[in-house]
This record gives structure tokens, sequence and C-alpha cells, in this order.
């Protein structure tokens, strides 16, 4: 039975223990650590880097790639929104999970690279600033585990077999995770602004 | 006249106790931009993806008409709520937002993208319906999808750069420019 569990949830389980990791170090204070070592990356990224130079020179390019960011997180949170809302069963009811879920992944992987791509690009030009902000970083972990939710768990089971075949509660539980780890992602982008 | 016109409307607007309020308020003013730039994922996002599907670019197995249909509600909800915290935006800083050229043009790109959208819609009604199973559309509307995009990501630009101080009225001296942006004093004095 325990054989069974592990070969069916190889995914979850990878996450559950990666997690404890983290835990694990954060218990032990190796983040606080390796803190201060990752600032001399951040003012290279922002002092030595053709991106950190466009950045700060050129304020019109920067906030164009702004714009860019925020419509490419506009479109992910609508591709999310779809996607979830039909598997909680409040959208697209008559049309089958499966091929809402499949249909979107394509769109929702290129629009994830281009607004992974555009935030560096907007990180750099004020990297020795965001550095510093606790924010931020709750920004970066919320994509981690969003992106690790996504690519390790959701999409591996709702590819896996018929969605009649899981756990409609599973179903439900992994579309409301997966709002809400996307909201904190783009909230937390908002609150940078402010900051 | 319509800059002096203008102008006169924002010092009005300005005036109020209310909008002074939502700018003095601690939160009030970032809670609005937040909820405005939140909202594009529900409005943005669900217009993206009904161009998207014109295009043929996503679920291309799925009806157009069931894509458009059920993405409507959802999306106008958005625009409503885009529209009462833009409305809100400006009524807290009138003066300076009526005499941004980026908010301007953000308006003009605004009015495009309705009648753009207006146009879309009638020729998806006009349209018999033999596409609606096709993974793309027809020609006609697959150019509304594409001026869509186009319009909505100018809108998009042109909000983003309303906080920045590049054209403003105390930053340039080129009359087009200040003429463009409403800079009633500053055109008095050259």
């Amino acid at each position: 039975m325990f054989n069974t569990i592990l070969s069916q949830y190889k995914a979850t389980l990878s996450v559950f223990i990666v997690l404890l990791v983290i835990v694990v170090l954060e218990l032990l204070q190796v983040r606080a650590a390796i803190y201060p070592s990752l600032l001399p990356a951040f003012q290279w990224l922002k002092n030595s880097t053709p991106l950190g130079y466009i950045g700060t020179t050129y304020g019109s390019i920067y906030a164009t790639v702004q714009a860019m960011h925020l419509l490419t997180m506009g479109t992910l949170g609508g591709l999310v929104l779809a996607t979830d809302l039909r598997l909680l069963g409040v959208m697209f009811r008559t049309t089958p999970s499966e091929v809402i879920s499949n249909g979107t992944h394509k769109a929702f992987k290129v629009t994830l690279i281009a607004a992974v791509l555009t935030g560096i690009f907007c990180a750099a030009g004020v990297a020795d600033k965001v550095y510093y902000m606790p924010v931020f970083w709750v920004k970066m972990l919320a994509l981690a585990a969003g992106a690790a939710f996504v690519f390790l768990i959701k999409q591996p089971l709702l590819s896996s077999k018929p969605h009649s075949e899981i756990n409609p509660w599973i179903i439900r539980g992994m579309a409301i995770t997966s709002i809400l780890v996307w909201f904190t992602v783009a909230a937390s982008g908002r609150w940078i602004g402010f900051s | 006249m319509i800059n002096e016109l203008l102008l006169q409307f924002g010092q009005w607007m300005e005036a109020q106790q209310y909008s002074q309020m939502l700018v003095a308020g601690y939160y009030s003013y970032s809670w609005l931009e937040a909820t405005h730039v939140l909202t594009l994922m529900v409005s943005i996002g669900s217009l993206f993806i009904i161009d998207f599907r014109m295009l043929g670019w996503i679920l291309p197995n799925v009806s157009a008409s069931t894509i458009a249909d059920r993405l409507h509600k959802p999306m106008m909800i958005g625009f409503a709520v885009m529209f009462i915290t833009g409305f809100l935006l400006v009524y807290a800083k009138p003066v300076e937002t009526i005499q941004s050229l980026w908010f301007r043009i953000k308006m003009i790109l605004l009015v495009l993208a309705f009648i753009n959208a207006w146009v879309f819609n009638a020729k998806m009604k006009a349209a018999d319906g033999s596409w609606n199973n096709d993974s793309v559309a027809p020609r006609g509307l697959r150019t509304g999808a594409i001026l869509s995009l186009v319009l909505w990501c100018g809108v998009v630009t042109m909000g983003r750069y309303i906080p920045y101080d590049w054209a403003d009225c105390d930053k340039t001296q080129n009359p087009t420019i200040l003429w463009a942006a409403g800079c009633v004093d500053q055109l008095k004095v050259l």
C-alpha cells in the first residue's frame, strides 16, 4: 500500500519534501546566513548588466517593459481564472474541464515565461532596492510555489486521467489553491510599487 | 478653449472635500490603485482569451461563441470595477491627471477600443455562425481581435506612463506637447 501511494503521488511527495526542507533550513537559520551573500548579485544585476543599465538610464523603456509585465500578469490571471473557475464548475460548464485545462496550459506557459522575463528586467533596474523589500521575497516565494504547484502537482494530475475519475474535492482544492497563489503573486507585485 | 474648460472642471473637482479625502487618506489612494490594476486579471485577462481564441492561438476546439459568451460577464464586471476605480483615481488627483499627456492618449485609445469592440460585436452577430467551430475566425473578426489587443496594450501602457513626469507641464517647453497635455498656464507664458 505504501508503495502504491509513493508511485501515485510522486510529484506531490516531492513538493512536500522540498517544503519540509525549506522549513528545516529556515529553522536552522540558513536563509538568514545566505541572505547577505545575495546582495552582491543584486548589485551586479543593477550596476554591471545591460538590463540594469537600460532600466536605470532609459525611463521610457523601463516603463514600457513594466506595462508589458502588467499585461502578461493580467493575461496570466485571466488564464488561471478561466481554468480554475471551470474546475470549480462556475464557468464553461458545458465544455469538458479537460478541454479547458489542457487548452489553456500552453498559453499559460508562454505567458508565464513572458512575465518572468519582463519581471527580471523590472527588478534589474531597481535591484538594490527590491533586495531589501520583504514583499519582493514574498512575491518570489509565491511565484516559485505557484510554478511548482502548476507543473509538479496540478497539471500532471489533471492530464493523467479523466477528471471524472479524480476526487471532486481534490479538483476544487487545487483550483482554489491555484487562484490564491497567483492572486498572491499579483498582489505582492502591486505592493512592491507602493514600497 | 477645451483645455481651459477641462482645467476648470479639474479645479472644481479638486476643491471638493471627497477628492481631498481620497488623497489624504493613508491607504485609500493605494487601495484604489491596487484594485484598478489587479482587476486587469479579470477584464483584460478575459478579453485577451476571447481575442486569442479568434486568432486560433488558444482553445481551438471550443466554439468561439462559447468562449465569448461565457467570458462576457466576468469581463464586463472587471471593466466596470476598473472604470469606477479609474474615475475615483482621476477624482483624487483631477488637475494633475487632466493635464497628463498620457492620460489623454489613454482616453483616446479607450474610446477607439470601445468602438472596435462595438464593431466586433456587430460583426459577430451578423455572421452566420458557420465559422463558429473553426479554429480561426473569419478575417474581419481576426482584424478586430488584433486591433483589440493593440489598443488595450496601448491603454495599459499609457496608464503605466501616467505616474512618470517626462511630459509634465513643468518639465517640457515643447508647445505641441504643452497644448496636447492641456498645460494652459505654461502656454500663456510662451
